[in-house]
């Protein structure tokens, strides 16, 4: 493991839910790691496979997506639907051997701002212990 | 191929009989090197049509989603065409790209097809070949189809010893075959068995072939970017590919900047995201049809890795292109108590 190693992470969230989880956190004066790059996306749901992989294959360490929680979606399923997508993809890394822990996903509502930032802080280092992300530096991608 | 003849006399009986009135079918192309879907309902040519073709003609899916594009067809079409792209129609028509009202859907027990490379460099050897039924020269993903019976279709012929069965398989096709008098087939079970297991070693040995990233980069590192594989994909049916968006018109900066990070970026760009993100786009209804393999010219494995991960991925989420018009796609549909697995749970609570 590198000793200055600062893993970039990217982290989806939901314009309803996980968003509002930053903003209560902003409110209360919590903060998280600098390395956390937030997207706000419409829904998680609307999220494709495409998104992630991209994230993965060009640069990021890790992904965390956060919608909300079940039966709370503002579109009434784009949180389970969103887990499907994400089952795939994990399952789709597992199988060809690419990591399929460097991808989370948790749900965080518009109040848990505590939530939020420990999701942040939590990924943020369990990644630094994991180390780079052996596809992102790979030039003949 | 005498059961060519068969087939294409039954055909003809349901026009005569005027249960049907066109068909699509391969036909030979007139310079003799491939065969292509033709869409007729004249007597000489589906005379001369091969239900059973040495190749798969591509774009057999496809052909009815243009046909359908603007509505139902208004005269009854009888398709037949190879149980792999019965398959895609059903899995189109679950996308809604494809309408079966007045489609009569014909398949059979396919004997597998050569490499589209090797019958157009010599296209009577091989054509001869396939009507001795020569099963060691047959492409790599048909010696190991062991699913060719697993099909949603109206009419399924069977093949056994230069002679067909007739099975109905839905109340169409009885309502087709009520004139007809019916064998019981015989099961096709040596060659599932023989290539049931050749599948099983497949999937053991190619494990190798493709874990981890040095595998998988090898893999694709011939890959010029054509999208070859996407254009004749019967289930890849977008009319705006996102891997022909904006999405990838990128500035210079964003270039350099990978170029950076990489510390060299290889060009054609992005070739493992269009490979993996078409993957996770269409994996689920991946016929195993090798259109794609046959369509590559940079002689990728494309179709054997495609037919790797569905196995794996369709068998995780227990679903089965082409079974059943009525079951969802598993991308579209949602349990809300599955796939916890997924989720993070939230159980170190961290004191600041």
């Amino acid at each position: 493991m590198e000793k200055d190693f600062e893993p970039r992470i990217v982290y989806f969230m939901c314009k309803w839910c996980g968003t509002g989880g930053s903003e209560t956190a902003s409110a209360w004066h919590f903060s998280y790691p600098e390395n956390v790059i937030p997207y706000r996306v419409y829904c998680t749901g609307s999220l494709s496979t495409v998104h992630i992989l991209r994230a993965l294959i060009e640069g990021a360490d890790g992904v965390l997506i956060s919608g909300c929680h079940p039966g709370d979606c503002h579109y009434n399923n784009g949180n389970f639907r969103a887990r499907r997508k994400v089952a795939l993809v994990k399952k789709m890394l597992e199988i060809l051997g690419l990591e399929p822990e460097r991808v989370w996903f948790r749900y965080v509502a518009h109040g848990e701002g505590k939530r939020f930032v420990d999701t942040a802080t939590e990924f943020s280092e369990y990644i630094k212990k994991l180390g780079k992300n052996p596809i992102k530096e790979r030039r003949e991608t | 191929m005498k059961v060519n003849k068969l087939i294409i006399d039954f055909l003809l009986s349901l026009m005569e009989k005027k249960k049907i009135d066109a068909f699509l079918l391969p036909l030979k192309v007139p310079s003799g090197d491939y065969y292509t879907y033709v869409l007729t309902d004249e007597k000489e040519l589906i005379e001369k049509g091969k239900p059973v073709p040495p190749v798969m003609p591509a774009g057999g899916a496809r052909a009815l989603q243009s046909l359908t594009r603007l509505g139902s067809l208004k005269r009854k079409t009888g398709i037949i065409m190879h149980p792999c792209q019965i398959k895609a129609v059903i899995e189109l028509y679950k996308m809604k790209q494809v309408d079966l009202e007045n489609l009569y859907l014909f398949s059979f027990d396919c004997p597998g097809v050569f490499p589209a490379e090797k019958y157009i460099k010599n296209p009577k050897e091989t054509e001869k070949k396939f009507e001795e039924g020569n099963q060691n020269e047959i492409r790599e993903l048909c010696k190991i189809c062991d699913k060719f019976d697993m099909v949603y279709v109206d009419v399924y012929i069977g093949i056994k010893k230069e002679n067909i069965y007739l099975t109905p398989k839905t109340e169409k096709g009885e309502e087709i075959l009520k004139d007809f008098k019916l064998e019981n087939q015989p099961e096709p079970e040596e060659i599932k068995k023989r290539r049931s297991e050749a599948k099983e070693k497949f999937i053991e040995d190619f494990e190798k072939e493709i874990k981890g990233p040095d595998a998988l980069l090898s893999l694709f590192s011939k890959c010029i970017n054509c999208h070859n594989c996407m254009r004749v994909c019967p289930v890849c049916y977008c009319r705006q590919c996102f891997f022909d968006s904006e999405a990838f018109d990128l500035s210079s900066e964003n270039y350099l900047l990978r170029a950076k990070n990489k510390k060299a970026l290889r060009f054609p760009a992005d070739t493992l995201l269009f490979h993996l993100g078409r993957m996770s786009h269409m994996i689920f209804s991946c016929v195993n049809c090798g259109n794609c393999e046959d369509a590559c010219p940079m002689d990728i494995p494309i179709g054997r890795i495609f037919t790797f991960m569905a196995e794996k991925i369709q068998k995780e989420f227990d679903y089965v292109p082409g079974r059943d018009p009525q079951e969802r796609l598993p991308l579209v549909t949602y349990e809300e108590e599955e796939l916890k697995w997924v989720e993070k749970p939230y159980t170190r609570i961290l004191r600041r």
